[in-house]
């Protein structure tokens, strides 16, 4: 059997380095590291690339599984193709340990709501081992490709949060503890109750974050699981009507136990065990026909739900982006449409994910995650330390650029790169520090489109999160910009300022003419302009509005000042030539890390600057009595990002008086 | 246990009748099992047996079933029942993995538990806890027929010998209404706190105790009591957070508090069922509801038919309860930054249901639950997931977390009022009252409002004044006044005005922002709308009516569409919304306080015009505003500096915000509803001589011997915002009294106010005028001299009937002649004046003189003033313009005369129509109907007194009518603004049917 699985692989390694010759090279180099397990050319197939080669032996043979499992002790766990039996097996061994040294008393209590060092093997396994490469990354395209109970990542903004879910996370199986941490499903039957432990775990709706741009994706390869495609699901589904028969055939033994005597459970502790976890591993390897057509087009919505486990509730905020890695589970039993529709009762105490159904929402439990900052889009950074000379160099280059896109208007050059540099520094009640909205004036419909465009494919090049916004009456009459909380279904309906932190929104006012806008479209112009004045966003939820706050930086092109969206910064657009220019990749790159690395360039403070900086306003303000709070605020705003944009890490003089310099100009063409 | 299950409907383990009512822990008396039980096993905390016991599925406990079922009757059931709920106990398990027993009290022993559990010497203990039956049957006995209310103590009556809960007991069977037994959880603390502690970790056992004690205890009373009391549990000790919920919680009692969000509709659940055999008719013994499920005989019970397998439900024979779910969100305090809010399920029964709606903040107290969810419909595996909902024993409506919104707006609802004052707990009271004792109270409140925003000290004293109010009054004749105070704020670019609206708008019931800009006459108001499934007019409101009761901030008032604006003249003085529209008159309340911040004109604000010029306003809303503030930007080298500093520091992302006192956020909302709920202060009589005294002063300044000219320096108007503002410093005090030195600070604050923006800048006075008209006292005497000067010319220069001439030439000889500088359209406006007079005709650029005719117009002016008790209100001024046809004109004649009493004076500086010619103007004009009686003879009035008289700042040509009527008490009989032409309608022969003043109806036809 090992043999012909090996056979297989090899035809198959033939065929994929014809097609896709990246891949397999991956998967190959990777390939040997299980391989010292003495057990592991039973399970070869999932050896090299393992979730190309679905494990027909296995699930033929489920007796063997069960035994796979108790053999299972060292280190060497196939973590990508069975993650649940590395969590099984550490737990169980760690239980042991723990009930050996509490001689009888309840090992499993002490592990509620935390790790046995499943999570850390996971999380060495990934960022240390450098597993991350090997894990596939769930999306729309290969969702229903993707083997269930497989180890898989996933990129997603936290758009939901749906509460807590209690599940028996440990058991006594006979003598031994169970867990069922990471799957929705037991293999096991329930014990009697007292055997066991309710633990709880976090559920949220995560989506692609909004206006995602393509660049970002290219930096996250995996391996690729398209090719697999055939194989795996004609494989499959030819056992499905047997596996369909079996596991029916094993819930009726799982609820005969239950009815019968508790104790009789746990007298035949071994047979039930190894039975039902069989049928169960089939029953998740097929892949449900459900889901067939509508998760493959390309662009739809993906959204997953993701568990996460052992976590203080505020460290994952809404709208933050997430890469999850995780067990995918898929199992149709639950995906059955799953209660009765006369049973009343349950509709209020129903959980949000019934509208969620599994077949279009796969299910990840979360094993490891970590946050993505812009940083972690890029995949190559040029060097490790930004140095000053490095950066400026980038600098140079980008405002060039940026000088070529705009036309040759330099100052508009100059705004848009301190633009693109702010980021929400500091909050003070709903003073909002570091924020610098800018205004391009003197745009037409014509030349918002030639430049406006321009801009907004740079701007998209370069941000890892972007969208451009129509200003129309029609848009601002009928969008649904405030995401709103249906108490029916118990969902959070985004809105389109559900966006990521460090967003950036581009709005085209040149198309908004006259007209009457209607109560919803006041409504959102207000949502917009509480977004741009403090950068909060009003949730609604429906018998109060709860305020979020956001980091979203904000270009209008308009053609005189924007009253509806009042920017801090307003440059009238000067350009003087049609651009042309393209950005090679390798620019491109290195922009991106100029921007990420200098946003998140820390400042430091020098009391002498400062007050230098002080007496200079008082002398300003003297000077011109039309400077206000905002005004010198913003100077200090763009005199900071300037000196962050050549890579000092603190504000010095020269930097101010340049902001001072650049807002002469500026003036000199407002007047 | 098995048998107990498996017996009676074998594969139900998960079926719907057991999910919906509670799937129980297994309880158990083991008489077997007691001494190796009571061996002192060690005591696990977070694992209670009960987290898991919910898999059970089956098993229901008996509380519920028990305490809901009022069959049978007297005290044999009650004992019966409880005979039968410890026998129901089922045999012992074979491993009860979980123990957590204690020794049984040492007072078990005490003779008041004479019912059945005492007599029974082995302790009985529920399986798996260390409840001993008898124990807790003999505390709660204890507690209800002992605890006495500490608060009771000091009394000495022969009534309060029995304890708390047996006066409550009697009272239920007294009136035979209640159904249940408030018990406060604080009591059964303060009594036996062992016995608190066991009901809040064991609630199913012990309130099932709790009931069966309970009806002992009334069996014994009145053996003929037949309905069945349950206990309710309310007020514990500590209640969690809702997002703190955790499985060690599961099976205990908790008390959270949330906001309703939906409420399910009423499910009926089966409690009884009626069988009846279909062979032979015979009704079967009603049959309880045992833990979810209805044995359904087998066999007809009728000796003589015996049929098998022929009983069928009779439905209408069932005895059903009522059921509702209830899902309660978290309240957004206590959701943290970046999250959203948790929700749980509550299942109320009977009497609760629909004790709560959709929108209610509530604390619930009840029992935590958890259930298994089956997999499918057809299958009967378990998934290992849970579903939790709370079982509701207590629900509670708690306050809002902002400012009040009930008002004392509504009398109606004093009663109410009362009842909701135990929301403010008592502690949180006492430190209110113990701030409010502060002696810098005031100053501290001050700091507090909006602390980062920085200076403008003042202008937070008056937003302070607006957020406490003033009393609204309303009379028995119907007349209302407000006691909300609106502010404008006038001011310089970047003088944080819009900063100071958001944080009114955070801190203040129902705020409502809104920008000028941003919104149409329909956000701002109220409008109609067709319902589109039914086709029916619908009435919606606006931001005016959404934050009745509130504090509507307007942001950007100088850009509000003129039709937005015109809607606010109505709201400022009536409080109400009128709408006309689709057949639908209503008129809305909108009791609201306007917060308006406005640019002046050109972006800055220029010191060298007028208020009214810079603010653009009409004058008639501006005095509608009880303080106007402007926010200016003096150049001061020292605040400048500040600035700086505070802008650097801001930056430097250590904001040194002065460590001063203040108040946090939701101290001071408590500080301020609680004031605006409770504190009603009145006049006292020294504040109210204050009050004249300082308000006669206030006039006569204009007066001073110094100043020739006569300048108004207050208006009636602004009498009322006194009394406003010093009723709002009263309340900062918690004060019940309005004393002199609330009026002298009101004084200073309106002051401060005016002093800013009432400024004639020309002679540096006061000028009430200014924000009337537009004009002030000196630029009128300057128009006045330029008019007779302009006269004088005419009349030198000219023949009458003579050759025109153009105004080029008049102005050069204006020039000559006088020392004053003289502009064209100084000149202009003066010919204007003249042409209204009569004197001149002028053609574009051409003046004509005329022939003279007699009285052209009539103006018609009258005051009434205020008296001392200002709230009788006021001034009633209003100007007329008629058409120069001295045979149309029906009443008067040039010069001044008396109209009903009043004073009317004719002007002849009022603009006329300039087309001049008769056939334009309108067909009839019907007489004025003197002025209503009521107003006219007041008799506490003195002798009338001119007191303004308003005209538009620019005569439009259209104008024929131009009314201002100011209010009469708070009635405005007319508010047709200014400048806005209007038809006296041809056909109508009675002009209109007015409130207050008889005349308005028709012209705002």
């Amino acid at each position: 059997m090992a043999q012909q699985a090996h056979q297989a692989q090899e035809r198959w390694r033939e065929e994929e380095q014809e097609m896709a010759g990246s891949a397999a090279a991956n998967g190959a180099k990777t390939g040997c590291h299980y391989s010292t397990h003495p057990l592991s050319s039973l399970h070869c197939p999932l050896v090299p690339s393992r979730l190309a080669f679905p494990p027909p032996l296995e699930s033929q043979t489920p007796a063997r599984e069960g035994n796979r499992r108790e053999e299972m002790v060292g280190p060497q766990y196939d973590l990508v193709g069975n993650p649940l039996g590395a969590v099984r097996a550490t737990f169980e061994t760690t239980a042991a340990a723990a009930a050996a040294e509490s001689e009888g008393g309840d090992p499993a209590a002490a592990f509620r709501g935390k790790d046995w060092g499943a999570c850390e093997l996971f999380r060495s396994f990934i960022f240390e081992e450098g597993g991350i490469d090997k894990v596939p990354v769930l999306n729309a395209s290969n969702h229903g490709l993707i083997k269930p109970n497989t180890l898989v990542r996933y990129h997603g903004m936290v758009q939901d949060m749906l509460g807590n879910e209690y599940y028996i996370g440990a058991f006594k199986d006979g003598s031994t503890w169970r867990t069922n941490k990471f799957t929705d499903f037991s293999p096991f039957s329930m014990p009697h109750p007292c055997n066991s432990h309710l633990w709880e775990r976090h559920l949220f709706h995560c989506v692609p974050a909004p206006g995602q741009n393509s660049w970002t994706l290219e930096s996250s390869p995996g391996p690729d699981m398209r090719r697999m495609s055939n194989c795996i699901s004609t494989d499959v589904r030819e056992k499905r009507k047997r596996d369909g028969e079996q596991s029916d055939s094993d819930a009726m033994d799982v609820s005969e136990n239950r009815d019968e005597e508790s104790s009789l459970v746990c007298k035949k502790p071994k047979e039930d065990d190894v039975h039902v976890s069989s049928g169960s591993t089939e029953v998740a390897e097929s892949v449900p026909e459900v889901n067939g057509g509508e998760c493959h087009i390309p662009g739809s919505s993906f959204s997953c739900l993701v568990k996460i486990y052992d976590m203080p509730d505020s460290q994952v905020k809404l709208n933050d982006v997430i890469e999850f890695f995780g067990v995918y589970t898929f199992d149709p039993e639950l995906a059955a449409p799953s209660d009765n529709p006369d049973d009343i009762m349950l509709d209020l105490i129903e959980d949000v994910t019934v509208q969620l159904p599994p077949s279009k929402v796969p299910r990840l439990h979360c094993l490891v995650w970590r946050k993505l900052l812009s940083h972690d889009f890029i995949s190559r950074p040029p060097v490790a330390e930004p140095s000053p000379t490095l950066l400026k160099g980038i600098r140079q280059s980008l405002l060039s650029h940026f000088t070529m896109v705009l036309g040759n208007d330099e100052l508009a050059a100059q705004c848009l790169l301190l633009h693109l540099l702010s980021r929400l520094r500091n909050r003070v009640d709903v003073v909002t520090v570091g924020r610098l909205s800018l205004n391009f004036t003197g745009f037409d419909r014509e030349s918002a489109s030639i430049f406006g465009n321009q801009l907004y494919s740079l701007i998209q090049k370069l941000v890892p999160y972007s969208q451009a916004i129509p200003m129309s009456i029609e848009y601002l009459n009928t969008a649904t910009l405030q995401p709103r909380k249906d108490n029916k279904s118990g969902r959070l309906i985004p809105g389109v300022l559900q966006l990521p932190q460090g967003s950036h929104l581009t709005f085209d006012e040149t198309l908004l003419q006259t007209g009457a806008l209607t109560s919803k479209g006041v409504e959102n112009t207000m949502l917009l302009k509480n977004l741009m004045e403090s950068q909060k966003v009003d949730y609604d939820f429906e018998y109060y509005k709860l305020e979020m706050a956001t980091d979203v930086q904000l270009l209008t092109l308009s053609e005189g000042k924007s009253n509806i969206l009042p920017s801090d910064l307003v440059v009238p657009f000067r350009p003087s030539s049609v651009p042309t220019v393209n950005a090679d990749a390798e620019e491109l790159e290195s922009w991106r890390w100029y921007l990420a690395t200098v946003r998140s360039l820390p400042q430091a403070n020098e009391p002498e600057t400062y007050q230098m900086i002080q007496d200079d306003m008082v002398s300003a303000m003297r000077d011109d009595r039309s400077l206000g709070c905002s005004e010198l605020s913003r100077w200090l705003t763009m005199a900071q990002i300037m000196a962050s944009s050549f890579g000092e890490k603190s504000l010095s003089l020269e930097h101010w008086q340049m902001v001072k310099e650049l807002e002469r100009l500026r003036k000199e063409r407002t007047q | 246990m098995a048998s107990n299950g498996g017996g009676s409907s074998p594969p139900s383990v998960s079926s719907p009748d057991a999910r919906q009512s509670s799937p129980l822990p297994v309880t158990n008396s083991s008489p077997t099992e007691p001494t190796r039980r009571s061996g002192g096993r060690r005591r696990r905390g977070s694992a209670s047996p009960y987290a898991s016991s919910p898999s059970l599925g089956g098993f229901e406990t008996p509380p519920h079933p028990g305490r809901r079922t009022p069959s049978g009757a007297g005290a044999g059931a009650a004992r019966q029942q409880r005979q039968n709920w410890t026998g129901r106990f089922p045999p012992t398990p074979s491993t009860p993995m979980s123990t957590d027993d204690i020794p049984p009290s040492s007072d078990a022993g005490e003779d008041e538990t004479d019912g059945g559990a005492g007599v029974d010497a082995t302790p009985i203990f529920v399986w798996g806890t260390n409840i001993s039956v008898q124990d807790v049957n003999a505390a709660i006995l204890r507690f209800l027929r002992h605890f006495r209310d500490p608060r009771d103590a000091g009394r000495v009556d022969p009534v309060m010998d029995e304890g708390k809960y047996m006066r409550a007991i009697h009272r239920i069977l007294e009136l035979e209404g209640g159904e249940s037994l408030d018990v406060d959880a604080h009591d059964v603390f303060d009594h036996d706190p062992d016995l608190y502690s066991k009901m809040v970790r064991y609630p199913l056992e012990v309130l099932a105790i709790f009931d069966i004690v309970l009806m002992d205890l009334v069996a014994r009373i009145e053996p003929l009591f037949e309905k069945h009391i349950q206990t309710r549990i309310y007020n514990l000790k500590s209640s969690i957070c809702l997002r703190n919920l955790n499985p060690s919680d599961i099976e205990k009692m908790v008390s959270i508090k949330g906001m309703i969000i939906r409420c399910s509709s009423v499910i009926p659940e089966l409690r009884e069922a009626v069988f009846r055999c279909l062979v032979c008719g015979f009704y079967s013994e009603p049959i309880m509801v045992d833990r979810g499920r209805v044995t359904e005989p087998h066999i007809c019970q009728k000796e003589q038919c015996k049929a098998t397998n022929s009983m069928t439900l009779v439905h209408n024979r069932c005895r059903f309860s009522d059921k509702q779910i209830i899902k309660l969100q978290e309240t957004p305090d206590e959701i943290p930054e970046g999250g959203t809010p948790h929700t749980v399920s509550v299942l109320m029964h009977d009497k609760l249901v629909d004790a709560g709606k959709p929108g209610d903040r509530v604390e619930i107290t009840g029992i935590y639950r958890a259930m298994s969810i089956r997999v499918g419909p057809t299958q009967r595996t378990v998934k290992s997931i849970f579903k939790t909902y709370i079982d509701c024993l207590h629900i509670k409506k708690t306050d809002k977390s902002r400012l009040h919104v009930e008002d004392t707006m509504d009398i109606d609802n004093s009663r109410a009022s009362k009842s909701t004052e135990e929301d403010f707990l008592s502690d949180k009271v006492e430190k209110l009252k113990e701030l409010s004792k502060l002696p810098d109270i005031y100053d501290r409140l001050t700091r507090s409002l909006a602390p980062n925003i920085w200076e403008l000290d003042d202008v937070k004293r008056g937003l302070l004044c607006q957020l406490f109010g003033g009393n609204p009054l309303r009379l028995p004749s119907g007349a209302s006044f407000r006691g909300d105070i609106n502010i404008l704020l006038v001011g310089d670019p970047g003088t944080s005005k819009s900063q100071l609206l958001q944080y009114m708008h955070k801190l203040s019931p129902r705020g409502i922002y809104t920008s000028g800009r941003g919104s149409s006459a329909v956000g701002l108001t109220a409008y109609v709308t067709k319902d589109p499934e039914t086709g029916e007019t619908v009435l919606e409101s606006g931001a005016l009516v959404l934050s009745d009761k509130g504090v509507c901030c307007i942001d950007e008032f100088d850009k509000m569409s003129d039709n937005a604006r015109s809607m606010l003249h109505e709201v400022m003085e009536q409080q109400t919304v009128s709408i006309a529209k689709a057949g639908i008159i209503a008129s809305l309340n909108a009791r609201t306080s306007v917060l308006a911040c406005a640019n002046p004109t050109e972006s800055r604000y220029n010191p060298r015009l007028s208020v009214i010029d810079n603010i653009h306003l009409a004058p008639t809303l501006l005095s509608r505003f009880d303080l106007i503030y402007l926010i200016l930007d003096k150049a001061d080298e020292q605040t400048d500096r500040r600035l700086a500093k505070h802008i650097v520091s801001l930056h430097f992302e250590n904001p040194n915000l002065e460590e001063l006192e203040v108040l946090d956020l939701p101290t001071l909302v408590a500080y301020i509803s609680y004031a605006r709920k409770y504190i009603q202060p009145q006049l006292s009589d020294e504040a109210a001589e204050e009050l004249t005294r300082g308000y006669v002063e206030m006039r006569k300044r204009g007066n001073s011997p110094g100043s020739r000219k006569k300048v108004i320096t207050a208006t009636a108007r602004q009498i009322e915002s006194l009394i406003r503002l010093s009723e709002a410093l009263a309340r900062m005090r918690f004060s019940e009294v309005v004393e002199v030195r609330d009026v002298v600070e009101a004084f200073r604050l309106l002051e401060v106010a005016m002093q800013q923006s009432a400024t004639d800048h020309a002679t540096g006075t006061i000028d009430m005028d200014l924000i009337m008209t537009g004009i002030s006292a000196s630029e009128r005497q300057r128009r006045e001299n330029l008019v007779a000067a302009t006269r004088n010319l005419v009349m030198e220069k000219m023949q009458l009937g003579g050759p025109s001439m153009r105004m080029i030439e008049l102005l050069e000889e204006m020039r000559k002649q006088s020392s004053m500088e003289i502009h064209l359209h100084d000149l202009r406006s003066a010919l204007g004046t003249l042409m209204t007079e009569g004197a001149v005709v002028l053609h574009g650029d051409n003046v004509k003189r005329k022939v003279p005719s007699s009285s052209p117009i009539l103006s018609f002016r009258a005051s009434l003033p205020h008296t001392a008790r200002p709230t009788f209100s006021t001034a009633v001024a209003a100007s007329l313009y008629l058409h120069p046809q001295p045979s149309r004109c029906p009443w008067g004649q040039p010069g001044t005369t008396s109209l009903g009493g009043c004073h009317t004076r004719l002007r002849p500086d009022l603009p006329i129509d300039e087309t001049g010619r008769p056939d334009e103007a309108p067909a009839a004009v019907t007489p004025m109907p003197p002025l209503p009686q009521t107003l006219v003879n007041q008799p506490r009035r003195p002798a009338p007194s001119t007191c303004c008289l308003t005209r538009p700042q620019q005569p439009s040509p259209l104008r024929q009518w131009s009314f201002l009527l100011a209010r009469t008490g708070n009635h405005i009989a007319i508010s047709e603004e200014w400048g806005r032409p209007c038809r006296l309608p041809s056909s109508s022969p009675h002009v209109g049917r007015s409130q207050a003043l008889g005349w308005g109806g028709a012209l705002s036809a």
